[in-house]
C-alpha cells in the first residue's frame, strides 16, 4: 500500500472529541518550559502550539489508514503553520478533522501536507493547523 | 509604540534528552526518533532529534513573552529547515530564539522569528502575527 496524490481530499475525524483540562494545559506548559502565568489557573489558556496535540487524533486516524501505509517512525516534520480564531481554553471540549491537501513523491520519500481543523463539538471555529511531513518508505 | 524594526528580547532554551521525554508524555508524541538512537539512526539522522514542535512550541514564547496576552497570536507557522540534534549528555543542545518586528498594519504587526543551534538556524520562515492594540 502507498499514498499518491489521488488520496489528496480523504479527510480523517478524530475517533472522539478532546476534554481540554486546565491540568493538561499546565503539564504542557512545563514540559515546554513556559511559565506564562496565561496558561495556569481556572481560566488558563493553552500555549499557541497545543493546538498540535488536538489534532494528534486526527492524524493518528490518518496514519490507520492501511492503504496509505504510513509508519511513524518513518515520519520526520517538515513545516507546521496554524491559524488560530480564539485561543483554546480550559473546559473546551474540541472536534479534530485532518484532509490531506498535497501529496507529492521523490523516490522513496513522499511529502504530505494536510490540513487539521479543530472546532468546539458545536461547530465553533478554534483553530487550522497546516502540517507538512516527509515519510521515507526505503528500507533501513 | 510597536513598529517596523522594533527587536522582542532573545530568548535560550535548552534541550536534554529529559526534555524530549518529557514533552514525548505531555505532548502523546512517541516517535522513537526522539528519545532512541538506533532508530534515529536508521531513518538516517545524526542522532536523537528535538520534536520539531518543541522547538516550535520554545520560539513562540520570544513572542508570548513579549505580548501582554498570548491569545493576541492570530498566526504563526516554521519550516523544520535542520534537525536539532540532542546528545545524551548533560550539556543538551542550546537553541537562541530572536524576533524582530517586520511589518505593521490593520491593528496586526508581522514578526521574523531566528533559531541558531550552534552556527545553524534550525527553522526557517518562522514567522507570527499577532493584533497590536
Amino acid at each position: 500500500m502507498t499514498i499518491d496524490a489521488t488520496m489528496v481530499g480523504r479527510s480523517y475525524a478524530a475517533a472522539e472529541s478532546y476534554q481540554v483540562g486546565r491540568e493538561k494545559i499546565r503539564e504542557f506548559a512545563d514540559a515546554i518550559g513556559d511559565s506564562n502565568p496565561a496558561y495556569r489557573g481556572d481560566d488558563a489558556i493553552a500555549p499557541p502550539t497545543f493546538a498540535f496535540v488536538l489534532g494528534s487524533r486526527a492524524l493518528e486516524q490518518l496514519l490507520n489508514d492501511a492503504e496509505l501505509g504510513l509508519r511513524l517512525d518513518r515520519i520526520v516534520h517538515g513545516a507546521q503553520k496554524f491559524s488560530y480564531t480564539r485561543p483554546i481554553k480550559a473546559g473546551d471540549d474540541i472536534a479534530a478533522t485532518a484532509t490531506i491537501t498535497t501529496v507529492r513523491k521523490a523516490g522513496d520519500v513522499e511529502v504530505i501536507m494536510y490540513e487539521t481543523a479543530l472546532t468546539t463539538v458545536d461547530g465553533e471555529p478554534i483553530a487550522t493547523s497546516t502540517s507538512t511531513i516527509s515519510h521515507n518508505r526505503a528500507d533501513a | 509604540m510597536i513598529e517596523v524594526g522594533t527587536e522582542l528580547p532573545p530568548l535560550t532554551v535548552t534541550f536534554r534528552r529529559e526534555d524530549l521525554v518529557r514533552y514525548a508524555g505531555a505532548s502523546g508524541d512517541f516517535n522513537p526518533i526522539h528519545w532512541n538512537d538506533r532508530m534515529a539512526a536508521a531513518l538516517g539522522l545524526p542522532g536523537v532529534i528535538a520534536h520539531g514542535m518543541l522547538t516550535m512550541a520554545s520560539a513562540v514564547r520570544v513572542v508570548t513573552d513579549w505580548l501582554d496576552d498570548p491569545a493576541d497570536l492570530v498566526e504563526y507557522g516554521v519550516r523544520f529547515t535542520k534537525p536539532v540534534v540532542v546528545p545524551d549528555d548533560d550539556k543538551g543542545a542550546s537553541v537562541t530564539f530572536s524576533a524582530k518586528v517586520d511589518k505593521v498594519g490593520d491593528g496586526l504587526a508581522e514578526i521574523d522569528i531566528t533559531a541558531v543551534a550552534g552556527e545553524e538556524k534550525v527553522l526557517g520562515r518562522a514567522r507570527a502575527v499577532v493584533r497590536v492594540r
